[in-house]
């Protein structure tokens, strides 16, 4: 699931980088796209692009694990999203999945802490059939108690998959370590005692839909061989109906953190002890120098061709990996390095050295073509990046979930490109002690 | 001599592009160009994989390709690859499998120039030194006895089942190989096996916005008067065939047991029975998708865990991805189920759940309206296979590792189009069946589970349920929970954790 953050994150970053190599006042975003908000508040984005006949429909909902306020409603977003599978007034499951199936859709969902997306690639010729069964499933969902509490199972199986890894072990002990009243401390899986009590929630997932599955929290993006003149028509005639009533949760601002924090965790079974040193970050703007520079600082300071990689993976080979997770959330979440080792007598070295490397940019400016290199990549990335409607769409999700559009792309080139040497200090200088959180796992077997 | 591959590509659906440049080489050329890709993608692969190490040097085709892609040259060090790589966000890596190794590098076509003479050295010139050696083959171990052991219990599962279908032939070691194989290997060879089983023997795949010019490069740099190596032949493999119900289990304290089980099939894609083996293949566990009949009956209606797949040729890294990644073709297949991890009260019925349904479209075959409709499923389905031309590179050069013609995901959807409901239940009756299979699984308390098994009494699942079941439910599961699973005692086997893939 990190991964897969860390990958949106990296194709929104590079995508607000081509205008690098475009004169002032063009736009960053490469295609002509269309944009509508209807009248109940649900924003539209169609954007054309030649793709051999194929098309991506991506709605996103801008509700995750952030927006489980209630104390034992850990996962339940995630939980919901596998409903949302389940047939509807017009459509039951089993007609739902014959028209699926008939068009060969490949159709899927993800949950993160910040959205839910739901997405199909789909032969261009088959999107009016998608769009009636998509509008149709935001609008009336409808599942029986037993299927629901039956979908609790396989949501429960999905965690007893995932906790056989390691990672996802430490990423729960470091969201409750760092975080006491935001709902960042938990995970977007959930706690095993709330995904355990899921099949009692019945009510209260219906109640979870009409709060937070409505049209001004959701974006729809459409991508692909499609004719935007001809599908807003169309747009406005499935989704118009659909009634706005949002209901904003209370999520409880995190205090301000005012020492370091340490935990540690245990891993059944054998793994090389894995540590996270995080520190708190802003909420991501794209306006925001601090939040750019911050992610810019994450690949120059322990991205792949930094000196402490080079160090510690090619030289000393003391760890078996180490990446930064620098990630835009809608409230100020975590900047992360992440560290694998193998030797558990290292840890306390390895921590040194990722602290000495943050004093270091404190304290000294970055080479400026280190910079540009940095940038240039960027530039490259994007540009043989966006080749797909799926990796259009796709890439963008996160950036318009925690932004509300396709808009703050042309705001964060603006940033990226005024981004000096000056501001990736001042985006050291923000990673303090009392700001810092250090988890650590090891394996009970070695 | 190695025959001279001529490709016309008739239509490309994602990319429009032209028909194919040939070449006359010992060398396989493929080309996809196209005027309007955002950048130029390689594909050289050889016809050499993991069932090339040499006996006691498992793994070493895939240290010799990690240390490739991974490490330094004649010309430059790792350190400064990463260097000069990074600002053009252009990179190369390889995947070794066990009858292929596939390097992909990517470039935009601003930065060819300075991104060619790097992959060039990496394929030519690698430096194969200790301290890149040490590097990889620790990680390697590494990864077998903490990662594969112990944080993937689904790998596991399908690691060992390969490992058991396979044994006593060179598809059996992972293609990482053995903890002590891997312990042992050194970098000599690693240099004999560059010597002898890659340089030499480079295909070339081409795609995307390149120069014409590059092709004749290519071949002059790659090909050229390098000598082709002639001693890497096709290995016999030869699975031994399976009697019964044989059951291999891994004991580890772990959460939950993940399960799956096949046999060999005598099909691949140079088959034409393959399309219409494919089809059932589709309807009865389409990988990651709802379609998929095995999903229905043990996720969808009982929520026993999180999905359910079947396959008919190998599906790496299934766990991460949700449609299949080019370039583990092989001569050499299984037909396999994958149950997900099952809680291990439930073990028992689960497995007997998935072979029941296998028997019953065995014995049935499938009906007129589940062939029709997989038929229009996968006749779409397959359009999302290749979305980038890089993929879809692949998969012509899994098209010309099976002597396939023509562009490959045109001529499923054709192959497809065309099938039969009888050509369709003639392939499952010809090479699938249910008396003979190897299971492997991964689970607390192995030996409660061989009981369970052994003794064959009733599993049942309803003090499990968690909410009501429709009646009909209830019914089949009491015909699940019964029914009979004929395995003895000399059949299963139980492994401790500790000694997997060890040597």
């Amino acid at each position: 699931m990190n991964k897969l953050i860390s990958l949106l994150i990296l194709g929104v970053v590079l995508l607000a980088s081509i205008n690098i190599s475009k004169a002032e006042g063009d736009k960053v975003f490469p295609y002509n796209y269309t944009v509508e908000t209807l009248e109940n508040g649900l924003k539209v984005y169609l954007i054309p692009m030649e793709s051999g006949g194929l098309a991506s429909y991506y709605t996103v909902v801008r509700t995750g694990s952030r927006d489980e306020v209630e104390k034992g409603r850990s996962g339940f977003a995630h939980f919901f999203e596998h409903m949302m599978f389940r047939g509807t007034k017009k459509y039951p499951q089993d007609v739902y999945d014959s028209i699926s199936i008939s068009i060969g859709a490949d159709a899927n969902a993800y949950t993160t802490d910040d959205y839910t997306c739901y997405h199909l690639n789909i032969a261009a010729e088959d999107l009016e059939i998608v769009m009636d069964m998509e509008s149709e499933r935001f609008q009336n969902l409808e599942y029986k108690e037993a299927p629901f509490k039956t979908e609790a199972g396989a949501v429960y199986g999905e965690y007893r998959k995932n906790i056989a890894n390691p990672f996802m072990v430490i990423w729960e002990k470091l969201k409750e370590t760092a975080f006491k009243d935001h709902t960042y401390s938990h995970t977007t899986m959930g706690y095993v005692e709330d995904i355990k009590n899921m099949p009692n929630l019945y009510d209260y997932s219906k109640g979870f839909y009409d709060k937070f599955y409505r049209p001004e929290n959701c974006i729809l993006v459409i991508a692909g061989d499609i004719d935007p003149k001809a599908v807003m028509p169309k747009v406005k005639e499935y989704y118009s109906a659909w009634e706005a009533g949002y209901q904003k949760p209370e999520i409880k601002p995190e205090p301000e953190q005012t020492e370091e924090r340490t935990a540690e965790t245990t891993f059944d079974g054998k793994t090389n002890p894995i540590m996270c040193i995080a520190y708190k970050a802003e909420a991501y703007s794209p306006t925001s120098k601090i939040s750019m520079a911050s992610q810019l600082l994450g690949q120059l300071a322990f991205g792949s061709n930094s000196d402490l990689y080079k160090n510690l993976y090619i030289t000393e080979q003391k760890v078996t990996f180490l990446s930064p997770d620098f990630p835009m959330n809608r409230d100020p979440f975590l900047n992360q390095i992440w560290v694998q080792v193998k030797d558990a007598n290292d840890l306390d070295y390895v921590k040194s050295e990722v602290l000495t490397t943050i004093e270091w940019y404190q304290n000294n400016l970055v080479d400026a073509s280190k910079l540009n290199d940095l940038k240039k990549r960027m530039k490259y990335s994007f540009l043989m990046g966006l080749n797909t409607p799926d990796n259009v769409a796709g890439g963008l999700a996160r950036f318009i979930a925690i932004t509300g559009g396709i808009e703050g792309v042309e705001d964060e080139y603006k940033t990226l490109d005024s981004i000096t040497a000056e501001d990736i200090q001042k985006a050291a200088m923000q990673m303090t002690e009392n700001k810092r959180t250090v988890v650590k796992l090891f394996g009970t077997e070695g | 001599m190695r025959s001279i591959l001529i490709l016309t590509l008739v239509s490309f659906l994602i990319f429009g592009c032209k028909e194919e440049i040939v070449k006359s080489t010992n060398a396989s050329g493929i080309f996809l160009p196209s005027e309007t890709a955002p950048a130029i993608d390689f594909n050289i692969w050889l016809n050499v994989g993991s069932q090339n190490d040499p006996i006691g040097k498992e793994g070493v085709a895939f240290i010799t390709a990690e240390l490739m892609s991974d490490g330094s040259t004649l010309n430059n060090s790792y350190s400064d690859i990463l260097d000069k790589l990074y600002p053009i966000a252009s990179g190369y890596s390889v995947k070794v499998d066990k009858e292929m190794t596939s390097f992909r590098a990517s470039t935009h076509p601003d930065n060819i120039e300075e991104f060619y003479p790097m992959l060039i050295d990496a394929l030519l010139r690698p430096a194969f030194n200790e301290e890149d050696f040490n590097r990889i083959k620790q990680n390697t171990i590494q990864s077998i006895e903490k990662s594969l052991r112990f944080s993937s219990d689904e790998e596991l599962a399908k690691a060992a089942l390969m490992q058991e279908i396979y044994k006593g032939s060179r598809y059996s070691h992972l293609t990482m190989g053995t903890v002590q194989s891997l312990n042992n290997l050194t970098i000599q060879d690693v240099k004999d096996f560059y010597e002898n089983n890659i340089k030499g023997n480079f295909n070339i795949g081409l795609a995307g916005s390149y120069n014409e010019s590059l092709v004749d490069r290519l071949y002059k740099d790659l090909v050229g008067d390098i000598k082709y190596i002639k001693n890497t032949k096709q290995v016999e493999i030869n699975p031994k065939a399976i009697d019964g119900l044989n059951v291999y289990l891994i004991e580890k304290n772990a959460i939950s047991t993940p399960i799956c089980f096949g046999f060999p099939i005598d099909v691949t894609r140079a088959n034409d029975d393959y399309f219409a083996l494919d089809l059932f293949r589709s309807w009865f566990g389409e990988h990651r998708n709802q379609s998929s009949h095995l999903y229905q009956v043990i996720r969808e209606a009982r929520g026993i865990n999180y999905g359910d797949y079947a396959y008919i040729e190998a599906f790496l890294n299934g766990g991460s991805l949700s449609m299949p990644n080019p370039n583990n073709p092989r001569n050499e297949q299984i037909f396999q189920v994958w149950i997900r991890s099952v809680p291990h009260q439930v073990r028992h019925f689960s497995l007997r759940a998935a072979i029941r349904e296998l028997q019953m479209v065995v014995d049935n075959g499938m009906t007129q309206e589940a062939f029709e409709s997989t038929k229009q499923f996968l006749y779409k389905y397959s359009l999302h296979y290749a979305p980038t031309l890089s993929t879809r590179l692949g998969y012509q050069i899994d098209a010309d590792f099976y002597g396939i013609k023509g562009g490959y995901i045109d001529i499923y959807r054709e192959k497809i189009k065309n099938l039969t409901l009888e050509q369709v239940n003639a392939a499952i009756k010809k090479y699938i069946q249910y008396d003979n299979m190897m299971i492997a699984a991964v689970t607390k308390d192995a030996e409660g589970f061989r009981t369970e098994l052994i003794e064959n009494g009733e599993s049942s699942i309803k003090d499990w349920y968690s909410s009501e079941k429709p009646e009909e439910i209830y019914e089949e599961d009491k015909t699940i929970a019964n029914y009979p699973l004929d395995i003895k005692e000399d059949k299963v086997t139980i492994v401790p954790v500790s000694e997997m893939f060890e040597k």
